[in-house]
C-alpha cells in the first residue's frame, strides 16, 4: 500500500464505525432513561439506592464480587435463570428472579455491576429472597410478631436507619394481629416491650443459622462462606474475614454480632462485628430486587403479580374495564 | 551445536557494549546471515476462499437481520417485533387512560395512596386507621369525605362507634388533582357494600376554592359541623354557587346522582 | 513434494557493496533501539514473572479458598484484577510495545534517535501500572474488566504513551522507501486505535460516565477492543514480518493481506457485545456483534491462508527455528481462538458456555496462546540482534515452548470443557447451584496444573533473558537452533 491517506482514513474511519455503532448509538438509544412511574407519578421503578447500599456497591466492585457472581437475568426462552431456585433457605426456595433483567433497571447504577461469570449465584434479585418479617421464626412467642418493617426491596436494612416518626404520611400497615403498638409511634424494630432479646431483626438466638438471605445470614456469609447450609462446602467464595472486627463483648452482646458456630465462632467473651464496610455492602445485597415489572419486559407466567397501581395489568385482570356498578 | 567459545583476548569491555569484540564480521553476523527485509508476493485468490467469504456474509448477514429486534432501543427479544407497551395489544393495553372509568380509576389511586392505612378491604386497622367501608363519614353526603382528603385530619374520631386517635391523615390537596380525588371518592362510596354517589372533578374544584384559606387539617368537631348529607354542589349538570367556608350544607337537598362519566 | 532443502533460499544476489550497506543500515538501526527496546523488554519481563505468579495464587485460590482470607489486599476478588491488569498492561503492552518500535525501525529504515524520550516513557508506564496495582489491592478498582486501575493511572499511562508514540510517529514520518509493508499497517493501526480506544473508555465510564447498562457494553467494547486492535493487531503484524523474515521467502499474496488487514479492522471491533450475550441490552446490540464474529471467519481464514501459503514447504525449519516455533504457533492459534471465539457467541451455544469458566479459556487463548507465543517468538529473534550475543541454552528454549504451549493447550482444554459442564448443570434446574460448582472444581484443579507448567515456562526463559540481559549469552556467528542441523549446507538458510 503506498497511500498513507487511504490508510489514515480507512483506520479512522473503521474505528468509528465501531465507536459509533457499540456506544454512541446505544447510548442514544438506552442511555437516558427514566424510571418507570404509573400513572400517577408514583410507585417510580427503580429509585436511586440508600447512602449506605450505594457504598456497599462500590465495595461490591472494588472487592472483585463480579468475577463470580452476576447481576444480570437471562431471559426464559435462552437460559434457566428464571426458573432457577436459590439453594438456601425454605423448600421450595425463592426463584431468582422474576423477569429478565433490562436496561431500566440499571440506569442508577455506577459502576454497573453485571457480572460475567457464574462460581456463585447471580444476585440480581437477592434483596428480595430476604425472609419477610412473619416468615422469620420466632424465638420468643412475643419476638417477631409485633416488629414490622417495610418491604426490603424499598428500605434501608432496619439496623441501618430509624423508623421515621409517625406524624406524617402514611405509617407502614400493621397486620391485623398485633397488640396495640405504643401510641403514637408505628411499630418500632425492638418490638414490643415483652420482647426479652435485643435485636429483633437479627435472629434473637445467638447461634444457629440466621433465616435464610436475611442481613444476618449475609453477614454469616461474608465471613464463613462453606459454614453455610445446605451443605456448602463446595463453595469457593473467598471469607471476607477483614470486613469484621473481632472485639471483646462488653455488657450485652451487640445487636449486630455476626451468628457463628463450630471452628468459626470465636471464644468466649468476644464477639464478630461487621465494619461500617460489611453494613454498607450488606445493605446493598439487601436492596437488590429487579421484581418490579417492567412494560418493556414480560413477566414470567405465574410469577408474583404486579403491585396494585402498577402498570402492568395483574392476571385476574381486575383492571378490565367493568361497566360502572351503578 | 554449532557451538564457538569467543577467543579471550578479544573480548573488551566497552561499558554498555556488552563486551563487543572488535571483529566486525562476529559482531553483525546475526545481521549478516538475516534475509532481506520481508517482500510482498502478489498471488491472485482463490475461488475457494471467495466462497468461504460469501458463505461468512451470508451467515452474518442473515443472523443480524433475523436476530435484531427490530433494531429499536427497547426490543430485548432478538425475535420481538415492536415492543408490547407501543401498541395496545394485550393486557397493556387496558392501560389507555381514556378506556378506564372513574371507578377503576380511582381504585388504582386509592391503591397507591390510600391503602396502606385504609387497607384494601377499606376495613383499616382498629385503633388506628378508620375503616372506609359503611364509614358514615365516607357514604353520607359527598362533603365531608371530600373536605377530609383534601385537607387531612388529626385528633381523635369515632367511626362506626369506635374510637381512632393514634394516626394522622395527611392533606391530599397539594398531592392529588381533583380528577384524582373524584376518583378515589367514587370508588370508595361505591365499594365494599357502600353505595353512595359518585363525585365529579368539578365538585372538587369547587370545594378547592372554598377551602382556600382554610388552613391544614380539620379535626372532628370541624368535620361534625357539616351536616351529615351535606353534598358537594355541582353534581348535578348544573352547579350551584359555592358556599362560604364552614357554613351549612345547600339548602335543596342532594342533587340526584350524576351518570357516571366513562 | 521436494525436499526443503533442495528450494532455493537465496534471493536472487544483489551486489556485495548493497548487501553490506544494507547490514551496515540494520546494525545502526539495532544499535539505536537497543536501550530503548530492551528496556521494555527488561519492564516486560518483570511483570510477566509478577504476574504470573499471581496467575498461580489466583487459580489455586479459586478451588482453595481458604488461604490469607484476612487479608484484605490478598483477597482472590481483588487479586484477580490485578493479574490481568498486570498481564495487559504490564506485560502485553510493554512487550508489544517494544517488538513494535523495533520492527517501526527496521522497516522504516531509520534510527531512533534521541532513545531517552521513549526511555522516560517506558518509565512512566511501569510507574502507572505500580500505581494502579496499589490503587486496586487498596480496594479501589473500578469493577470494570480490564479497566479496574484507578483513573489517576490510566493519566500516567497516557502521559507515557504519547511520549512513546510520538516516536514511533516519527520514525515513520521519516521512513525511507515508498512501500509501506503489511507490518507497518498493523503497526500504525494499532498505534493510532489504542489511545482513541482507551481515552474514550476512560471518558465515557469516568469522566462523563454513561447511563446504566451502557457502562457495560463500553467496558466490554473497550475490553475485546483492546484484546483485537491493540494487541492482537501488534502480534499479526508480527507475524508477518517474522515468519517471511526467518524463512526469506516473501509473503504469498499481497491482496490476501490487504483483505486480511482492513476485514480484521471491520469486523473484529464489533464483537465488544459477545461477552454479554442475552444480557439487558437490545438485541440489535447483542446480534450485531454476533453477526460480527461470525464474519471474523474472513479475516481469519484470509490471513491463515496467506501464512499458510508463505509457509509452504517450509514447515520443517519449525524444527530449528525458535523464532518460527512459537510465531507459526500463535499464528495457528489465532485461527482456532477465533473459531472458539464463534461458538461461545451464538446464542444457542452462550445458553452453555456464558458465566462459566470458558470465557476464561476464550480470553486466554488470545491473550497467551495467539498474542504472548508470537511476542515470545519476536524476542527470540530481536534479542540477539540487541546483544551482540546469541541465546545460550537450546534446551531452555524447548523447555519453554513445551512447557508453554502444553499448559496454555491444557488450560484450555481444561476450562473449556469444565465450562461446558458448568453451563449445563446450572441451566439444569433440578441441580442445586452449588452443584455446578462442585462440577468444574476438578476442571479449575486441572487449570492449576497448568498454571504450574506456565509459572515454570517463564521463570525459565525469564533466566535466559538474564542472562542475555547480561552479556551472558553465547558468542557465535550461527544462531541457536532447536535441533542439530542435519543437512549439510542446510544452516544456510537459517
Amino acid at each position: 500500500m503506498k497511500g498513507l491517506v487511504p490508510l489514515f482514513i480507512g483506520l479512522f474511519g473503521t474505528f468509528a464505525f465501531s465507536w459509533l455503532g457499540l456506544t454512541v448509538i446505544p447510548n442514544w438509544q438506552i442511555g437516558a432513561l427514566n424510571p418507570q412511574t404509573d400513572e400517577e407519578g408514583t410507585d417510580a421503578y427503580p429509585t436511586p439506592k440508600s447512602g449506605m447500599a450505594d457504598r456497599g456497591r462500590q465495595i461490591y466492585a472494588a472487592n472483585g464480587c463480579i468475577y463470580c457472581h452476576s447481576q444480570q437475568i437471562r431471559p426464559d426462552y435462552d437460559s434457566a435463570d428464571i426458573d432457577r431456585v436459590r439453594d438456601a433457605g425454605p423448600s421450595p426456595g425463592p426463584k431468582w428472579a422474576e423477569r429478565r433483567s433490562a436496561p431500566r433497571d440499571y440506569i442508577f447504577d455506577r459502576p454497573v455491576v453485571l457480572g460475567q461469570e457464574r462460581m456463585g449465584p447471580d444476585v440480581a434479585n437477592i434483596g428480595k429472597a430476604a425472609p419477610t418479617e412473619e416468615e422469620k421464626p420466632a424465638a420468643s412467642p412475643a419476638a417477631n410478631v409485633a416488629a414490622t418493617s417495610p418491604a426490603p426491596a424499598q428500605s434501608p436494612p432496619p439496623n441501618a436507619s430509624a423508623p421515621k416518626p409517625g406524624t406524617s404520611g402514611p405509617p407502614p400497615a400493621a397486620p391485623a394481629t398485633s397488640p396495640a403498638p405504643p401510641a403514637g409511634s408505628p411499630p418500632a424494630p425492638p418490638a414490643a416491650a415483652a420482647n426479652p432479646s435485643p435485636a429483633a431483626s437479627a435472629s434473637p438466638n445467638p447461634t444457629g443459622l440466621p433465616p435464610a438471605y436475611s442481613e444476618a445470614w449475609h453477614h454469616r456469609h461474608l465471613y464463613s462462606p462453606r459454614s453455610m447450609s445446605p451443605d456448602n462446602r463446595d463453595s469457593t467464595m473467598p471469607a471476607y474475614k477483614f470486613l469484621y472486627e473481632k472485639h471483646p463483648i462488653s455488657g450485652e452482646r451487640s445487636a449486630d454480632a455476626v451468628q457463628l458456630e463450630g471452628r468459626d465462632a470465636p471464644p468466649p467473651g468476644w464477639e464478630i462485628v461487621p465494619t461500617y464496610e460489611a453494613k454498607c455492602l450488606v445493605a446493598y445485597l439487601m436492596s437488590l430486587d429487579q421484581s418490579h415489572p417492567l412494560k418493556e419486559v414480560k413477566t414470567a407466567p405465574g410469577g408474583a403479580g404486579p403491585p396494585a397501581g402498577s402498570p402492568p395489568a395483574a392476571p385476574a385482570g381486575s383492571l378490565a374495564p367493568a361497566p360502572p356498578k351503578k | 551445536m554449532n557451538d564457538q567459545t569467543p577467543n579471550p583476548t578479544s573480548l573488551t569491555r566497552q561499558g554498555m557494549d556488552y563486551g563487543e569484540t572488535s571483529d566486525v564480521q562476529e559482531v553483525h553476523a546475526a545481521i549478516q546471515r538475516e534475509k532481506r527485509e520481508p517482500r510482498v508476493g502478489l498471488e491472485p485468490l482463490s475461488i475457494w476462499l471467495i466462497a468461504v467469504y460469501g458463505i461468512a456474509i451470508f451467515t452474518g448477514g442473515a443472523y443480524l437481520g433475523r436476530y435484531s429486534g427490530n433494531f429499536s432501543g427497547d426490543g430485548l427479544d432478538p425475535l420481538g417485533g415492536p415492543p408490547p407497551a407501543k401498541k395496545g395489544g394485550g393486557p397493556q393495553g387496558q392501560q389507555q387512560q381514556a378506556e378506564l372509568s372513574p371507578r377503576d380509576r380511582g381504585k388504582k389511586i386509592f391503591a397507591a395512596n390510600c391503602q396502606t392505612c385504609h387497607q384494601a378491604n377499606g376495613l383499616g386497622v382498629p385503633g388506628q386507621y378508620p375503616p372506609l367501608a359503611g364509614s358514615e363519614f365516607t357514604t353520607g353526603g359527598s362533603k365531608r369525605p371530600a373536605m377530609i382528603v383534601l385537607k387531612g385530619l388529626q385528633g381523635p374520631v369515632t367511626v362506626k362507634g369506635q374510637k381512632f386517635g393514634s394516626a394522622v391523615m395527611q392533606p391530599w390537596d397539594k398531592t392529588l388533582a381533583d380528577q384524582k380525588i373524584a376518583d378515589v371518592l367514587t370508588y370508595e362510596r361505591s365499594e365494599w357494600g357502600n353505595s353512595a354517589s359518585p363525585v365529579t372533578a368539578e365538585q372538587i374544584a369547587a370545594l378547592r376554592k372554598e377551602l382556600a384559606n382554610h388552613p391544614d387539617s380539620y379535626t372532628e368537631p370541624d368535620v361534625l359541623a357539616v351536616p351529615e348529607n351535606a353534598e358537594l354542589p355541582g353534581g348535578a349538570p348544573a352547579g350551584a354557587a359555592p358556599s362560604k367556608p364552614g357554613e351549612a350544607a345547600k339548602p335543596g337537598g342532594s342533587p340526584p346522582p350524576s351518570p357516571p362519566k366513562s | 513434494m521436494t525436499p526443503a532443502a533442495d528450494i532455493p533460499l537465496k534471493e536472487p544476489t544483489i551486489s556485495a557493496a548493497a548487501g553490506d550497506a544494507e547490514q551496515f543500515e540494520r546494525a545502526r538501526i539495532d544499535a539505536s533501539t537497543r536501550v530503548p527496546v530492551l528496556m521494555f523488554y527488561a519492564s516486560a519481563m518483570v511483570w510477566l514473572l509478577i504476574g504470573t505468579l499471581l496467575a498461580g495464587f489466583v487459580s489455586f485460590k479459586l478451588h482453595s479458598p481458604d488461604w490469607f482470607s484476612d487479608v484484605s489486599f490478598l483477597t482472590w476478588g481483588r487479586l484477580r484484577p490485578v493479574h490481568m491488569n498486570v498481564m495487559v498492561y504490564g506485560w502485553a503492552s510493554m512487550v508489544a510495545m517494544g517488538t513494535a518500535i523495533w520492527l517501526m525501525a527496521r522497516l522504516c529504515r531509520t534510527t531512533l534517535r534521541h532513545p531517552l524520550i521513549i526511555v522516560t516513557g517506558i518509565w512512566f508506564w511501569n510507574i502507572g501500572v505500580v500505581i494502579g496495582v496499589i490503587g486496586i489491592l487498596m480496594g479501589y478498582s473500578t469493577g470494570y474488566d480490564w479497566l479496574e486501575f484507578p483513573p489517576y493511572a490510566a493519566v500516567v499511562l497516557f502521559v507515557a504513551y504519547a511520549l512513546i508514540i510520538s516516536w514511533a510517529v516519527l520514525m515513520f514520518r521519516f521512513r525511507r522507501g515508498d512501500q509501506i509493508y503489511i507490518t507497518q499497517w498493523y503497526l500504525l493501526a494499532a498505534f493510532l486505535w489504542f489511545p482513541w480506544l482507551y481515552a474514550a473508555a476512560q471518558a465515557m465510564l469516568f469522566v462523563v460516565p454513561v447511563q446504566g447498562v451502557m457502562q457495560a457494553a463500553v467496558g466490554w467494547w473497550f475490553a475485546n477492543n483492546l484484546l483485537f486492535l491493540w494487541l492482537g493487531a501488534i502480534a499479526l503484524g508480527t507475524a508477518y514480518y517474522m515468519i517471511p523474515k526467518v524463512i526469506g521467502r516473501p509473503v504469498y499474496s499481497y491482496h490476501l493481506a490487504t483483505i486480511g488487514f482492513w476485514t480484521y479492522a471491520l469486523f473484529s471491533s464489533w464483537t465488544g457485545m459477545q461477552r454479554l450475550v442475552d444480557g439487558p441490552f437490545p438485541a440489535w446490540m447483542i446480534t450485531a456483534s454476533i453477526a460480527a464474529t461470525i464474519l471474523t471467519i474472513i479475516p481469519v481464514a484470509t490471513v491463515g491462508l496467506n501464512h499458510h501459503m508463505t509457509m509452504q514447504g517450509y514447515f520443517p525449519v519449525m524444527r530449528y527455528s525458535p523464532t518460527l516455533r512459537f510465531t507459526v504457533f500463535g499464528a495457528m492459534s489465532y485461527t482456532v481462538f477465533s473459531v472458539v471465539g464463534i461458538l461461545i457467541s451464538l446464542r444457542s451455544t452462550a445458553r452453555y458456555l456464558h458465566f462459566t469458566e470458558a470465557s476464561i479459556a476464550y480470553s486466554h487463548m488470545g491473550l497467551y496462546a495467539f498474542f504472548t507465543m508470537i511476542m515470545f517468538g519476536s524476542m527470540y529473534y530481536i534479542v540477539p540482534r540487541l546483544v551482540g550475543r546469541e541465546w545460550r541454552y537450546a534446551t531452555l528454549i524447548k523447555l519453554h515452548f513445551w512447557a508453554s504451549a502444553y499448559g496454555v493447550g491444557l488450560m484450555s482444554l481444561m476450562l473449556l470443557v469444565g465450562g461446558l459442564t458448568q453451563g449445563a448443570d446450572q441451566n439444569d434446574t433440578s441441580m442445586t447451584f452449588i452443584e455446578s460448582v462442585a462440577s468444574v472444581l476438578p476442571y479449575v484443579r486441572g487449570r492449576t496444573v497448568a498454571a504450574l507448567l506456565l509459572t515454570v515456562s517463564h521463570f525459565i526463559f525469564a533466566f535466559h533473558f538474564g542472562l542475555m540481559l547480561f552479556g551472558l549469552g553465547r558468542t557465535s556467528t550461527v544462531p541457536t537452533f532447536l535441533n542439530p542441523v542435519e543437512a549439510e549446507g542446510s544452516e544456510e538458510h537459517l
